[in-house]
This record gives C-alpha cells, structure tokens and sequence, in this order.
C-alpha cells in the first residue's frame, strides 16, 4: 500500500480526536480522543520512518507512548478528584469559573 | 556512546543536572521530614533552603557557561550556546523567586512543601531542557516534562472545586496541543527526514518550501500557540489563571511563558530562519501578536477579578513578546529575552501582592478587595502600584524599556503599524492598571480591613522583584547586552 | 571635570523625596520643612545656575553627557539654552509655591503628597534640558504619573472621571511621539548614523517632506494635547476643576508649557519644511482657541473652570507666536509662557485661598468680598491685570510681541487675537466684578479671614516678578535673544533646502531677514 494511505489514515484519526475533544462533554471521552489524537502521530511516525527507512521515527514513537501513559494518570487522577468533589463526568459541570 | 562523550555531555548539562538532583533531594527529603506536629516548620525551612540551594548552585553552573563556544551534546539532542545559557539563568531566577514568594503562601494554605517544590523545580528543568534541545523530539520531551509538572500544581488545592477545574483545563488543552505540536514534529519528520533543528534548517535550504513542510509549520505554530497563549489560542489561559493557586499562577505566567518563547525562538528564528521561510510565517505571526495585544488589553479593562484581569493581561503581554518575534532581526530576538526577564520581575512582583491581599483561602481577588489599601498598608499599596504602572509600561521602569526594546525592533524591520497597535494597546492597558491603582488610593478602606503583617520571605520576593523591575527599567543596557550576545548567533552578519 | 551644576538641580528633588520615604509619618512639620527646604536649595542653585548663563550664545550651555545605555546609543545628555531657562527656573520657582499652597489644604496622606511634589519637580525639570530623545520621553511620561494621582488622591468629586480623562489623553498623544522617535531612530542608522537618539544627531537627518509631514503630525499631537490646543483641549477644565490647589499651580504653571516647549525644542528644526507647511493650520487653531477660551470662560460660572478656559485662550496666543516664524512671535511664546505660569498659577493660588475659607468655587456664592478681605481683593486685582494684559505688567510685554510677530505673519490672525484679548478683560472684570462688588449676599461671606502672612509669602514673589517683568522685561528676554534667533535661523535655511515648493506655495511662512526684527523697541513699554 502506498504510503499517502497510511497519511490519510492518520489524518482521519487525528481529526476524529480532535471533534471528539471539540464536541464531547464527558471528560472519558476526551480523554480518550486525546489518545486518539497522539496515536494519530504515532501512525503517521511509523508510516514516514517506515517509507523513509530511518529508525528514529519508530523510537520517537516509544517516547510519545510513554508521555501519553503518563498525561493518562495525571488525567485520570484529576477526573477522580474531580468526580469526588462534584460526582459528575459532564464537563458542562464543571464551571466555577467562566470557561 | 562512548564514555568521553557522555562525560563531557553531562558536563555540559550540568545546570540542568544540578536541578533535577535538587529536585530528587526535596522530594527524598520529603519522606523523612516530620510532615505534621512540632516539626513541620522545620521541614518546611529545610526544604526551602534545599531549594535555594540547588538553584543557587545550579544558577552558578549556568554563569560559568556564558561565553562557551555553541557545541552540540548527546547525540545532537541538547545544544549549549548562548540562547541556552541565557534562558537556564532567567529559570533558575524565575524557580528561586517563586520558592520565595510560596513560602508565605505554602504555610498559610497548608500545602505540603516537598511536593509542592519538588513540582516546581522538576518543572524547571523541562523548562531548562526546552531552552537548551536542539531536536524536536526533545522539546517535545521537555515540553512535556515541564507541562505534566504545572498540571499538578495548577490542582494541588485538591480541596478546592477552581484549582481542580483550573488543572483539568489546563491538563485537556496542554494535552490538546501537545499533540498538534506532535503531529507537526510528524509531519516535519516526513518532510525533510529529521527532527534535528539544525539538520531541518538545513534540508529545507537545499529543498526549499514543500506543502508538506508548510503544514507541518502551521501545526507547529498552533501547538506553541497555544503554549504561549496567543489569540486565538488563548481561551484557556484566564480560567487556568484564575483558578490555579496564586503562587501557581505567579509561577505559570513567567515559567512556561518564557519555555514557550524558548521553543518559539529555537524552532521558528533557529529552525526557520531563512529568509525563504521567514516569509511564511511572519507575517502570520504579525497577525497573531496584532489579535493578542488588541484582545488582551481590551478584554482585561472589563474584567471584576485583579487575578484574571492579570491573566488578561499575562495574554497581552505574550504579545508584545510576540512583536519581537515578528520583527526577525537581530534586536529583536535579544528584546524578546529583555522582555521575559522584565515581565518575569513584574508578573511575579504583581502576583506576590495579590497572594498577600488574598489572604487565608485565596479569596480575596476582586477590585473592591484593592479599596484603602494605600490607607491601611501605604508600603504595600505603593509597591503594587510600581508592579502596576511597570506593566502599563511606564517609564523608569522594566516595563517601559522592554516595550521599547520591542518596538524599536519592530519599527528597524519595517513594521511600524504593529509598533503603533502595540504603544496603543499600552494606553488601553493603562485604564485597568491605574484602576487598581484608583482603588487603593483613592477610596476608603472597608471598615474591618485589618493590617496585613507581611512575612519576612514575602517581603525578600517583593523587594527583590521591585528592584529588578527599577534598575532594568533605569539601566536596561548591562541586561540588553547580555541578552544581545546571546541571541547574536542567530542573525551573523 | 567641573561640577554637574544642572544633573545637580534636575535630581535634587529626587534626592530630597527618597530621604523624605525614610522620614516618619507623623512628624508632619518635620516633612513639610524638609520637601520646602529641598524646593528652595533647588531653587537657589537653579538661580546660580542662571545668573551662570552666558546669554549671548545660542548654543546649550552646562551641557552633560554621558553612556547610558550602550546598545541602542541612548545617553544622559542634558543641556540648557536660551529657550529652556526661563521655564526651567519659572519650575524651581512654582514648585515651592505650589507645596506651601498645600500646607494646610491637604489633611491626609501628607507624605505621599510631599514624595508626589518632589518627584513631579525632577521629572518636570529633566523634561526640560533632555537633548537625547529616550530621555525626554522618560521624564516626559514619568511625569505623568505623580499629577495623575495627585488630582486622584487629593481631587473633588469628580476625580475619577477626570483622572481617567487627563491620562489617556496626554497617554494617547505620546504613544504616538513615542513611535516617532523610533522611526527617527530608524532613519539616522539607516542614514548611516548609527544607532543614537540624540537631538543633534537627528538635526543632521535628510528627511523628505512625506517622512516631515508624517513625523510632525505624531509630535504634534502629543504637544497639542499637553498645550492644549483647540480641539484637544477638553481634558484641561475637567483635570483643573479636580486638581488640588497645589496640582492646578504646576499643571498651569510648568505641565501646559512642556507643550509649548516641545514644539519649539523638537517640531520646529527637526521637522522645518512641515513645521512651515503647517503653519497656517495652527495658526488657526491656535486663533479658534483664544477665541473659543475666552467666550466659554465668560459663561462659566465656577472660577476655577473660568480660569481653566483663560487658559486654552492665552495658550493658543502661546501656539499662534511659535509658529509664527519670526523673532518676535518666538521671543513673545516663550515669555508669555513664563507670564501665564506666573499669573494662572496665582489665580489658581487666589481661588484654592477662598476656597479653602467657603469650600465653593461658585462665583454666584460670592459678592462683596472687597469691604471683607481687601489685601486678598488687591492681590486678585493686580494678578488679573497682568493676566488681561495691562501695560506694566508682565502680560503686556509677552502679548504684545506675539502680536507684533502674528501681524507680520498674518494681519488677519493678529486682529482676531487681539479681539481674544479684549474678550479676556470682559470676561476678567466681569467675574471679579462679581466676586468683589457689591453688597455681601451670602452671610457666609461676612466675616472671611484676610491673607495670612503664609498666604501673601506665597503670592509676593509672583506679583514681584508680574512687575518687574512688566516693567524691565530685558532681563528675562535677553538670555533667549540668541537661542532664539539661532533656532530660526536652522528652520529657515532647513525649511527651504528641504521643501522649495511648499515653502513657495505658503503665504509668507519665514519672511527672511525682516524675521530677525530688532525688538528692542519692544522691550520696554
């Protein structure tokens, strides 16, 4: 397969992260179209490390794996904590201050 | 990698080594400190001092790099020159002062000091590494590092309903463009076939602008964007602001502000300098810095609390620094480092103020909290309105020199309508600034403000930012040299 | 090296308020005689400093100049000449003035008001012998800051709006003049003239008429607004009415003169050609603002605003003698500046004394006062004869040799501010009228204490100097003669080098040779 279906393909998940961050209020599924959008940049790495035959792409992506766990336990841990105080997921709840 | 050049990598990251053990120490020291009961007045001192330490030291080792010939470490990952240099300097200050000013802050709102310093100094050196990466992987690394460590912060009054919305917008938008500065690292990577900054300037010279570069260019300029608060990716920023503790707030506005403008320097006056890609971006970049200096200003005038009219104006702020951006020449990138240094020295004066003002649960942050203040605290109240009319850039002060450091750099590179939009938008800044100024002096203070006892480390941060914001406002030269030197690699000839 | 005389005079004040930060609050009398004391060395050696003065150079004498900031070749480079003395020495005069007009009439915050003083008087002074331009505009906008809060913290009711009003007027004008110096800073090093702001260094500048016209326009928006000049007078009532006493003193006396100042430092030999293009423009303001002043003066019924609009209409005569481009109009503009910061500044005086007794500045409240306070009526007679113009008195001189230099530049211009004249005694009499005439109708009125020997130490001096300047104004005229001409002289050959065609097209803008008129004649009425 040629490598600008690959692109697409991380394109096409990149902006399905995106809307899903834009338009969804539950604060999991955010979460989740954020993941969305980094394994996006994982996809489109690989494909470009892939047809340009360099490795560096590849451990990029390592790392980006690693950062996304990591943003994942501060994310979840803020929506525990959130959850406590408030027992919501809406993120339309979550307005103390003027978003 | 052989050992030599390890050794000599290490050496070379000395500063931002030192830091980070500093950092390992509070947190270690940490378990061991008595947290509650007699001793923990005594844990707290001993982790500040630690601290101080640390950045003292780690401020040492940066000084002595001034003046090192530009090398590339680690495989070409970190670079040591002088932009990088510079910038270790203003984060080692802006850590140190902030470790000053939360001292008050971290006894009077029960927050446990080995986490709370050991955040601030892990978010220190990414900001360090942002300064010093010459690979985008690294920045992105850094970035992070820096990112994830205020995120904590921004909510560590877990108990508090506006610090945990602070941290969870602060978290969802800092991940959000995070990631299109990723994919633009991607598509770069794509493109030219490195993510080297040094190697990217000098692919793209041989094969000059391809789509896929271009757009890998415009996401890289929204995931900074974002970063450094630049209309219209600012939306975030006055919630995060308002909502995170002050002392957090004070550290938020100067630190990753300065990274951001780091990253902005490496990638965009560094990366793609070249005048075939200058082009491109610059005159987005005008447009840019043109909205933020206009809606910030404004938007700031009909603000209700001094903290997000601050914010506000941490916003407009962004964009004068963004003018000396724009401007691409050699004074323009020296102002850029002048005006973080200046803005640093007043953002974190202004902010100690208010952390003061706002007494026991970080309440007090309308302007009618402001009323009297020059009647029942004149020592206060004057220093407030130094920090106050230094941001509306008056002169002998900071504020003044780094606009017109800004501005001339504008006007030498043609662009005079920004120069004037910029001094414009200062003469709007000056209406929600002097209201402050309005409020304490010339209304009556409410009838049980008490007098506020300021607590001797309050007192060091106030004087040491108000001195800074005088003698660069009265002799800007010895800073603007530095600055200049520093910056000079970037522009030769 | 000899001695800083002149750093010594701009920074003494500045001294004396970080000394007085140091000082407790409650010894009052202790700061008073301290910021007094301060004002009056200040004063002295200014005056050493003028009887220093070698009046028959053009050139800036006492001259200091050093590094200051390297990168963009800003430096401390001060001077004095024949233009700026008398108003340097009329600021080291009002200042002590106006903080003994305060004396009493300030109950709170005293010490912020004595540090405001001080600070408001360096600024005030180092504005005024500034010949590097970053310098100027420090002390140009650093002054802003001390009268802005005076009038906030220490202001009538209106205060705020007024406040709000005064900054970003005078904020707004500068902002402007601030990007000008930076294109003029610009155009040197692209000329090749490295990196410098100095006012020298931008004489040497080869400017086209567009790049002139353009410059011009910033500056003077700045200093039309600092005049004020018609239409960009509308803060100047607002900011009177609610200034303090003492603010009303300096901002009439020195402030409005920075204006003035400005011009002929700046607008006129750095921008020549433009300066003569626009000429006939301001003339006309300058003839609408005498007129308008005075015929709004006349309807005001609060004195103090009354004597707010004298004073649009006596610096639009100011305005209409600088540009008129000959010696006499240049001579007079400067000494009737002098003339207005003596005589407003004593009205002012004179309406912040009864104020303080009746605490109204209607003039309807008043009636009768000349049978209660005589020594108070003869002051107020004699100051508003030198403001009208009486011969003998200081006004006289300075308006008549504007309009001895407006009629040769323009007869019908002379003759319509002479009518703003005539317009000025109607409105003057009327309201001392009056004030002083008549029965006493408000019981309030019987009784008012007269002066007290305070009150007329603080007037003496002034209606001294309305005299002798009236009566012997050589002394005063004679150390601008050659700054004076030197500085026509560059406008002139400048104007025509730069712009042949608009100097040809205007009506004789800078009538050569018959400007440099002999106005001995005018010396001595």
């Amino acid at each position: 397969m040629p490598l600008s279906w690959y692109l697409v393909f991380g394109a096409l998940l990149f902006m399905i992260g995106v809307v899903g961050v834009l338009t969804r209020r539950n604060v999991i599924i955010v979460l989740m179209s954020i993941e969305l959008m980094l394994n996006a940049v994982n996809v489109t790495l690989i494909s470009f490390s892939h047809y340009l035959q360099d490795l560096r792409g590849q451990i990029f992506t390592l790392f980006i794996i690693a950062v996304a766990a990591s943003e994942a336990a501060i994310g979840l841990a803020l929506v525990i904590s959130m959850y406590r105080g408030k027992s919501t997921f809406n993120l339309d709840e979550v307005n103390v201050l003027k978003w | 990698m052989e050992a030599a050049a390890l050794l000599e990598g290490t050496a070379a990251l000395l500063p931002h080594i030192t830091v980070l053990v500093t950092g390992l120490v509070v947190l270690v020291l940490d378990l061991f400190l008595p947290p509650r009961g007699l001793g923990q007045a005594g844990s707290r001192w001993a982790t500040e001092a630690v601290s101080l330490v640390g950045l003292a030291l780690a401020f040492a080792c940066a000084l002595a790099q001034a003046g090192d010939e530009p090398r590339a470490v680690f495989m070409g990952m970190a670079v040591v020159d002088g932009l990088g240099t510079f910038f270790n300097a203003v984060f080692v200050l802006i850590a140190a002062l902030t470790v000053l000013l939360s001292a008050h802050y971290v006894r009077r709102e029960d927050i446990r000091p080995g986490e709370y310093y050991a955040l601030i100094l892990f978010a220190t050196l990414g900001f360090m590494f942002v300064g010093s990466s010459s690979d985008l992987v690294m920045m992105f690394l850094a970035i992070e590092t820096f990112s994830m460590a205020t995120y904590i912060l921004a909510g560590l009054l877990r108990d508090t309903p506006r610090s945990l919305e602070s941290a969870f917008k602060y978290f969802m938008l800092g991940s959000f463009s995070s990631a299109f500065f990723l994919y633009g690292i991607a598509t770069l990577y794509g493109a030219l076939g490195t993510t080297n900054l040094l190697a990217l300037s000098q692919a793209m010279s041989a094969e000059g602008t391809s789509p896929l570069l271009l757009m890998g260019m415009g996401l890289l300029i929204v995931g900074l964007g974002f970063k450094v608060a630049v209309v219209p990716f600012h939306m975030w920023a006055p919630d995060v602001y308002e909502g995170a503790p002050t002392a957090v707030t004070a550290f938020m506005t100067a630190g990753p502000k300065a990274a951001a403008f780091a990253a902005l320097l490496r990638v965009f006056a560094q990366g793609f300098g070249a005048p075939a890609f200058s082009e491109e971006w610059v005159p987005i970049f005008a447009v840019l810095a043109a909205l933020t200096m206009l809606l910030g200003n404004i938007v700031a005038i009909v603000q209700q609390s001094v903290k997000r009219m601050l914010a506000y104006s941490s916003i407009a702020h962004a964009g004068y620094a963004f003018v000396a951006l724009v401007a691409h020449n050699a004074a323009g990138a020296g102002s850029i480092l002048y005006y973080l240094v200046a803005y640093t020295f007043m953002s974190l004066g202004a902010f100690t103020v208010l952390m003061i003002v706002a007494r026991r649960d970080d309440q007090r942050h309308v302007f009618d909290d402001y009323a009297g203040l020059g009647a029942t605290n004149p020592a206060l109240a004057a220093i407030m309105s130094l920090f106050m009319f230094a941001l509306a850039g008056f002169p002998p002060t900071a504020g003044f020199a780094g606009k017109f450091y800004v501005f001339s750099a504008a006007a030498q590179s043609g662009y005079y309508v920004l120069a004037l939009i910029g001094v414009l938008t200062s003469v709007i800044s000056v209406v929600y600034y002097a209201r402050v100024v309005i409020l304490m002096y010339m209304h009556e203070p409410d009838a049980e403000a008490p007098r506020i006892r300021l607590a001797p480390t309050s007192v060091a941060a106030l004087s040491v930012t108000a001195f800074g914001v005088l003698y660069l406002g009265i002799f800007p030269g010895g800073v603007m040299q530095l600055a200049a030197r520093s910056v000079a690699f970037l522009f030769p000839g | 090296m000899t001695w800083p005389l002149l750093s010594t005079v701009v920074f003494l004040p500045l001294l004396g308020a970080i000394v007085l930060l140091a000082l407790p609050r409650r010894r009052e009398a202790l700061m008073w005689g301290w910021t007094l004391g301060v004002m009056l060395v200040t004063f002295a050696v200014s005056v050493v400093l003028y009887a220093a003065f070698d009046s028959s150079l053009p050139s800036m004498q006492f001259s200091e100049q050093a590094a200051w900031i390297g990168g963009l070749g800003i430096t401390y480079h001060v001077g004095i000449d024949g233009i700026s003395l008398p108003l340097f020495v009329l600021t080291t005069l009002l200042s002590p003035v106006a903080l003994l007009s305060a004396w009493q009439s300030i109950p709170t915050k005293a010490k912020e008001f004595a540090v405001l003083m001080l600070v408001l008087e360096t600024s005030m002074l180092g504005a005024f012998v500034a010949l590097d331009l970053f310098l100027f505009f420090i002390f140009w906008e650093a002054m802003l800051i001390p009268m802005y809060l005076m009038i906030g913290m220490w202001g009538g009711e209106n205060r705020l709006y007024a406040t709000v009003k005064f900054i970003l007027y005078t904020m707004a004008g500068s902002a402007l003049m601030l990007v000008a110096i930076l294109a003029l800073h610009i155009l040197n090093l692209q000329q090749g003239g490295g990196r410098s702001f100095d006012l020298f260094d931008f004489f040497a500048l080869d400017l086209s008429l567009q790049q002139q016209k353009l410059l011009f326009m910033a500056f003077f928006l700045s200093f039309a607004i600092k005049v004020p000049l018609f239409p960009f007078h509308t803060w100047l009532p607002d900011a009177h009415t609610e200034a303090p006493t003492a603010g009303s003193v300096i901002l009439a006396g020195v402030l409005l003169k920075m204006g003035g100042y400005g011009f002929i430092r700046f607008c006129l030999p750095l921008f020549p050609a433009a300066a003569t293009a626009f000429a006939p423009l301001i003339s006309v303001l300058a003839v609408i603002g005498i007129l308008y002043g005075a015929l709004v003066a006349m309807v005001q019924p609060d004195i103090k605003r009354l004597v707010a609009y004298s004073s649009v209409s006596h610096l639009g005569l100011v305005m209409l003698g600088i540009f008129a481009g000959n010696l006499a109009g240049l001579q007079g503009g400067i000494l009737q500046m002098v003339n207005h910061g003596l005589t407003t500044g004593a009205l002012f005086l004179l309406v912040g004394m009864i104020y303080d007794r009746r605490h109204t500045r209607l003039i309807a409240d008043y009636g009768g006062l000349w049978r209660q306070m005589p020594i108070f009526a003869v002051f107020f007679l004699v100051v508003m004869f030198a403001s009208i113009g009486l011969p003998g008195l200081n006004g006289f001189v300075g308006e008549f040799l504007i309009l001895l230099g407006a009629f040769e530049f323009n007869r019908g211009f002379a003759v319509l501010a002479a009518l703003g004249m005539i317009l000025s005694a109607v409105y003057m009499l009327w309201m001392y009228q009056r004030v002083m005439y008549g029965e006493v109708t408000h019981e309030a009125n019987r009784g008012l204490r007269d002066l007290s020997a305070r009150e007329i130490t603080l007037l003496a001096p002034l209606v001294l100097l309305m005299f002798w300047i009236g009566i012997y104004p050589s002394t005063f005229l004679r150390p601008t003669d050659a700054a004076s001409a030197h500085l026509l002289e560059q406008v002139r050959s400048r104007a025509v080098l730069a712009a042949p065609v608009s100097a040809a097209l205007t009506p004789r803008p800078f009538p050569a040779g018959e400007g440099a008129v002999d106005h001995a004649g005018g010396q001595t009425p």
